[in-house]
């Protein structure tokens, strides 16, 4: 049986029409206007125990909306939603049991207590044993270092400091389904290095299954084999990394600032000219035909060059490139 | 089921706990409260010697009794509970709602829990003002226990009929989505119709059965009436079961309304 089961799922947000100036505020008092948004339009998929999936999307696809109504605290307009045989907006007592959520950019902590009492007090209200807690916190302390964080208040803490004390809150129970909403947002390379980790560690070591919504393609890499894709509220891939990396992961871009305007340029196999604006050329080559240095070099040579940068694709992009029949041509 | 309700239960009584840290977050707060309070209460004392330069009684109150209702009304203000409506409104604005949403505990039984830890801790940092009116106004407490007894089952039941009132309230603010308007115009209410400024045997008939048919006075002109004789101690089993009575409905209404209300929760993100 699947631990995570989604079927149909559609929501419509009823939001208010704002029209402009004073007589629109005034009209809109007494009789509001509505619009709907389909935030989420029609998604089915099915979690397997164990499985780590990325859920990715741009800003506004409907990535939070999913997650809110599989945790249960949004209700779904249509459609349905099943975490371990249970309807969790319906039995979201018996459901809150089994999960662990974090959202990147809210906190479950106690703002005003220092972590180790917000901790105590989640320990009490998931009934977790005493001799098994004091083990999970030596653990998490250790992994995540958490022993300078322990006495401070939540409000003084950093944010990737706020990161690791999240973690801690949301796995300190050993939820069966974990949901991570952008956990490594606004982290640096570093902290997020060892948020993955642990992650890692963590919910592959006990079996959880666990939804990682994110922007980063770097925490997908890292921690997933599955992705789903949402853009406008509908699921545009679901497969395995594999697919996405060997048809996207290839290519990289080089931006070159040059001196005088640029006309032509010859450049190796496997690299091609996106654009040219004035002192600023584009370049994108399949890292399997060419090399960076290859591209770098030859370009070089042939004008004079001020700056340059290397890029990975970024995901809006890739959704854009699935729009147009990308991966058909590929063949899944 | 025992087992169970154990286990809540101790959920319940840490959520009880942790509320006098919280308020220890703010020491600072407390000095600058303390300094403000005294000097409402003697605002309120003074007031009430100068409207009694020209009469001996008022509705049949002396001053003395008068100042004693008043005084201990003002002590015992945490019974109104009105912080409530603040402490659910900016989970709601700052959709933390969703994190208390997520736990496997009820959660009224959560708030209720928790703001019977905000009242004791409250009463115990009124102790200060306890001291200033003993000292300073010359409050005299009750002195037998029948009395204590009768005022505190009325103002535990009283509490919570404010308890599910302020929820009820805090459910407007999952439509209206602001909080500042509506707290601060509850919190204005709340002083006058809870009977803190004056007593309710001296409002105008009307206004007196306008006020009693509105839940604020039960928290504190009712529990306090009682303490100060101005309501007789044989009263007091009249008075539970009219309180009673509020909790029933209050409960309902509030519960209702939040089963409603919480549907509409359009936290942003996407």
């Amino acid at each position: 049986m699947p631990v995570i089961e989604v079927k149909e799922l559609t929501k419509v947000f009823k939001i208010p029409k704002k029209e402009p100036g004073l007589g629109g505020a005034v009209r809109g008092l007494f009789r509001p206007q509505y619009e709907n948004k389909t935030a989420v339009d029609g998604i089915s998929f099915q979690l397997n125990a164990g499985e780590i999936a990325g859920y990715i999307g741009v800003n506004g696809a409907g990535k939070s909306t999913t997650i809110k109504m599989l945790t249960g605290v949004l209700m779904p307009t249509s459609g349905s939603v099943k975490v371990l045989g249970r309807d969790p907006h319906r039995q979201r007592v018996e459901n809150a049991r089994e999960i662990g959520v974090v959202f990147g950019q809210r906190t479950q902590l106690w703002w005003d207590l220092a972590l180790i009492e917000s901790l105590n007090l989640i320990a009490k209200i998931y009934n977790v044993h005493p001799v098994k807690y004091r083990l999970m916190l030596n653990k998490f302390t250790e992994t995540l270092e958490l022993d300078e964080l322990l006495n401070i208040p939540v409000r003084n803490m950093s944010l990737g400091q706020k990161m690791r004390s999240e973690l801690a809150a949301a796995l300190i129970h050993e939820p069966r389904v974990v949901y991570l909403d952008e956990p490594t947002i606004g982290l640096d390379l570093i902290v997020k290095e060892r948020i993955r980790d642990f992650i890692k560690a963590e919910c592959v070591a006990k079996g959880m299954t666990v939804i990682l919504t994110t922007h980063d393609l770097g925490d997908i890499e890292e921690l997933c084999q599955r992705v789903i894709i949402i853009d406008d509220g509908r699921i545009i891939y679901d497969g395995p990394i594999e697919t996405i990396k060997k048809r996207f992961g290839k290519f990289r871009e080089i931006t070159f600032e040059t001196v005088e305007d640029v006309k032509g340029l010859d450049l190796p196999e496997g690299a091609e000219m996106l654009s040219t604006d004035d002192h600023k050329v584009q370049i994108r080559f399949d890292r399997t035909v060419s090399t960076a240095s290859k591209v770098a070099g030859l370009v070089m040579n042939q004008i004079e060059v001020r700056d340059f940068s290397l890029s990975e694709p970024e995901l809006s992009d890739i959704v854009k490139q699935i729009y147009n029949g990308a991966l058909d041509r590929d063949g899944r | 089921m025992i087992q169970t309700a154990k286990r809540d239960l101790s959920a319940y009584a840490s959520f009880f706990a942790m509320m006098p840290k919280v308020f220890m977050a703010y020491q600072v707060w407390f000095w600058v409260g303390l300094v403000l309070n005294i000097i409402s209460m003697a605002i309120l004392v003074y007031f009430w010697r100068a409207i009694y330069n020209d009469a001996s009684t008022i509705s049949g109150l002396g001053l003395n009794q008068t100042l004693t209702y008043i005084l201990l009304a003002f002590i015992f203000m945490p019974l109104t509970a009105i912080d409530l409506i603040w402490e659910i409104g900016s989970n709601l604005r700052e959709g933390t709602i969703i994190h208390h949403l997520l736990r496997p505990i009820n959660f009224q039984g959560m708030n209720y829990a928790q703001s019977l830890g905000t009242l004791v801790t409250r009463l115990i940092l009124q102790i200060p003002m306890v001291v200033v009116a003993v000292l300073l106004f010359g409050l005299r407490f009750p002195g037998d226990l029948a009395t204590w007894l009768a005022f505190i089952v009325s103002a535990m039941l009283g509490f919570t009929v404010m308890f599910f009132f302020n929820w009820f309230l805090a459910c407007l603010t999952f439509y209206t989505t602001e909080i500042w308007g509506l707290g601060v115009l509850i919190e204005g209410m709340n002083f006058f119709l809870s009977g803190a400024l004056v007593p309710l045997v001296m409002m105008p008939e009307w206004v007196r059965s306008i006020v009693l048919s509105i839940p604020f006075a039960q928290a504190l002109a009712v529990p306090v009436g009682l303490l100060t004789g101005i309501t007789p101690l044989s009263d007091a089993p009249r008075v539970w079961f009219v309180q009673v009575l509020w909790i029933l409905g209050m409960w309902l209404a509030s519960s209702l309304f939040f089963r409603v209300a919480v549907r509409k929760i359009t936290v942003q993100g996407g």
